[in-house]
């Protein structure tokens, strides 16, 4: 049994397809196909992309006219709007413009009037969406794809891979994955959670015959701040970073479900993240600030 | 990464059934068959109490032990059908209720049957499932045999999720054809060979109410038509025809901080021959860690006699019956379940004690002096392969 492993970039982060295959031609068209893919949703929902989707819905913003949109982008919309409705607002399509009184390099913290600037241009509610067109109705909101699109993108390559017949297969894109079926020899995938504490370090291994497994770190960039840390991610009411946990993983049939469990997850007081996890029954692991870790994952012994 | 079965989370079905809403998210199922196949093993023992001699007119006051031995396998079978096999022995000894006579004062005692019975009992099911994207479809074949019992049985069922993934319908219909020929041993028989027919049909629906509750309704009826009559009691006549209800009701609640849950279920019967009854009955599923779960539970149960229920019966009655099943009586149950999580392995032990008087249940009526109390102890171990 061939093993090919593909090795890209996209997203902003190192991505890997893992395909194990006899018929070599066909496994190297199915990862070709699924790298397109990722191309594609990349070309249609970054936010860093002038001609992107996403650009075009940020610029008609007050401007009075609806855009236009497909079935996949509705159901992105779909999806982004039961995860607010069920994290209470904390997860918000609409958030990424507080990113614009944040600047988590150089470490400046923002005056309150910046974020109270800002925060009228946040709020999912107020986006008027159907399934067929969008409207922000205030200059200056923007939508963000960043709390799920990568995840999409990964059930969408797995699909890809799915639908050429590779059924086992794995994707990892910048930790984010999916696997199209246990490995050729009927094994379990074996796939590393990162330790925050030492990024170079696999903390639990999981293993993945089918579904996805998602992680969100709150840890990579930080400012420090009458001697606490914050993390990058931003609470949508108040404009301020959250405090709670730094990481999560979550592993679930869908990549889309476990990314927007580990990402609300980090959204919640730490201890309230925890709990939304346990009810959710999926098998999830995390670390606090103290980097105590939790989770019904068993980690690995260091 | 596998704990105690957990709640089904609202939160988490309205997460996956709007991602499925997306085609790439398609690939997996929400009703998925098994992934991998379950052999289990499991032995039970169940003890009848002695009828107090008080009770008796001479003969042997022991009654039932049955020894239960189970074989349950589970496969997945290609992309979206899993079978199921089980297969059941029952090895059954003791003596049971012969008729109920009444004493120099007055006062009923059963005549037992009287030298002990053995019986030995074979159930073997077959179910086929197939598992689409809302829901799933059975179909399964049984047959059991005993020495003076043959019955093959056939049933479907299916059900089907809401778009929402919130409420769940489900249905079954079931019929089965029952051959009875009776041992002819120590006591006369009712028939020499009879036959009887069952069909049934039941509907449910269940509802997840809230990020921690779920809550149920079933309905079903029953009918039975043939030789319905207990072949080895003496005085025992009873309608060809059996007409029954069932109606039935559950709440599911997890608590958070205990980590557990709490099943309260309620089933009404009624049926054409006077017999009413309630059940309650109570679990508190309590996890301990992600690998252990002990489950208290308890169970209340009332029946109203049958019409031509009497613990003396007079046999120039068209129907007739002194059989304690068909007496008002109420019943207690309660046990104790364990269930530990040992890697691939899980080990299920439960003990099980029921005791039935007349004046537990809420129907008034004569106590029927066969009434039973019994323990019962199980133990299984199941293996998931990988």
């Amino acid at each position: 049994m061939r093993g090919l492993e593909h090795r890209f970039h996209a997203l902003g982060g190192p991505c890997r397809f893992r395909v194990e295959c006899d018929d070599e031609p066909a496994a190297l068209a199915a990862i070709a196909s699924a790298e397109a893919e990722v191309a594609r949703l990349e070309a249609r929902y970054s936010r860093y992309r002038e001609d992107s989707l996403t650009s075009v819905i940020n610029r008609a913003a007050g401007g009075g006219e609806p855009v236009a949109i497909d079935a996949e982008t509705a159901g992105l919309f779909h999806f982004a709007h039961t995860l607010w409705e069920q994290s209470g607002g904390l997860f918000d399509l609409t958030s990424g413009v507080l990113r614009r009184a944040w600047d988590f390099r150089s470490g400046r913290v923002p005056a309150q009037r910046e974020l109270e600037g800002l925060l009228p241009l946040v709020g999912w509610d107020r986006v008027q969406w159907d399934p067929e067109s969008v409207y922000l109705p205030v200059p200056g909101m923007e939508l963000d794809f960043g709390g799920c699109g990568k995840e999409y993108a990964v059930d969408a390559a797995a699909a890809v891979l799915a639908g050429h017949g590779m059924n086992h297969a794995l994707v990892d894109l910048a930790g984010d994955m999916a696997v199209t079926g246990p490995r050729a020899d009927g094994s379990a995938w074996q796939v590393g959670i990162r330790d925050p504490a030492d990024p170079q370090r696999a903390a639990a291994r999981v293993e993945l015959r089918a579904g996805a497994l998602a992680s969100s770190g709150n840890y990579e960039r930080c400012i420090e701040l009458d001697g606490r840390r914050y993390g990058h991610i931003l609470d949508p009411r108040s404009g301020w970073p959250v405090a709670g946990l730094v990481a999560a993983s979550v592993a679930a049939p869908q990549c889309l479900v476990a990314g927007g469990a580990a990402t609300v997850a980090l959204l919640k007081p730490r201890d309230e993240g925890r709990t939304w996890l346990a009810e959710l029954g999926l098998p999830w692991l995390t670390w606090d600030r103290d980097l105590h870790c939790a989770g019904s994952i068993a980690p690995a012994h260091a | 990464m596998a704990g105690p079965t957990r709640e089904r989370s609202a939160t988490l079905l309205a997460l996956t059934s709007s991602a499925l809403m997306l085609p790439a998210c398609q690939g997996a199922r929400a009703d998925a068959q098994p992934e991998t196949t379950t052999l289990s093993l499991g032995y039970s023992k169940y003890r009848e109490d002695d009828t107090r001699d008080s009770k008796t007119f001479g003969g042997s006051s022991e009654r039932y032990d049955i020894d239960v031995a189970q074989f349950h396998l589970l496969a997945p079978v290609g992309e979206d059908w899993s079978l199921a096999l089980d297969v059941q022995w029952e090895d059954m000894s003791g003596a049971s209720p012969w008729f109920v006579g009444e004493s120099a004062s007055g006062d009923p005692k059963v005549i037992m049957s009287g030298a002990s019975i053995e019986d030995t009992r074979t159930d073997i099911s077959v179910t086929t499932r197939y598992y689409y994207d809302r829901g799933n479809a059975g179909f399964n074949y049984a047959r059991s045999e005993e020495d003076d019992y043959e019955s093959d049985a056939i049933a479907v069922d299916g059900s089907f999720n809401s778009a929402d993934g919130l409420t769940t319908w489900s249905g079954a219909v079931s019929l089965s054809r029952d051959d009875i020929e009776p041992t002819r041993g120590t006591v006369p028989t009712n028939t020499l060979k009879d036959e009887k027919d069952i069909y049934s049909a039941w509907v449910g629906v269940s509802r997840i109410v809230s990020r921690r509750a779920i809550l149920r309704f079933g309905l079903g009826y029953t009918y039975r038509e043939g030789f319905l009559t207990d072949p080895y009691k003496l005085r025992d006549r009873r309608p060809r025809q059996r007409r029954e209800w069932v109606a039935s009701t559950g709440y599911r609640h997890f608590f958070t901080a205990p980590n557990a849950a709490l099943h309260v279920d309620y089933r009404y019967f009624d049926d054409d021959w006077g017999v009413r009854s309630h059940t309650v009955d109570i679990a508190w599923h309590q996890n301990l860690g992600a690998r252990t779960q002990l489950v208290p539970f308890a169970r209340f149960y009332s029946q109203d006699a049958a019409d031509f229920f009497a613990n003396v019966v007079d046999l120039a009655d068209r129907y007739h019956v002194d059989d304690y099943r068909l007496s008002a009586f109420g019943a207690l149950s309660a046990g104790l379940r364990l269930r530990q999580d040992l890697g691939q392995w899980t080990l299920n032990v439960t003990a099980e004690r029921y005791r039935s008087r007349e004046h537990y249940g809420l129907y008034d009526g004569e106590e029927s002096p066969a009434l039973v109390a019994w323990w019962r102890g199980s133990v299984g171990l199941s293996y998931r392969f990988r």
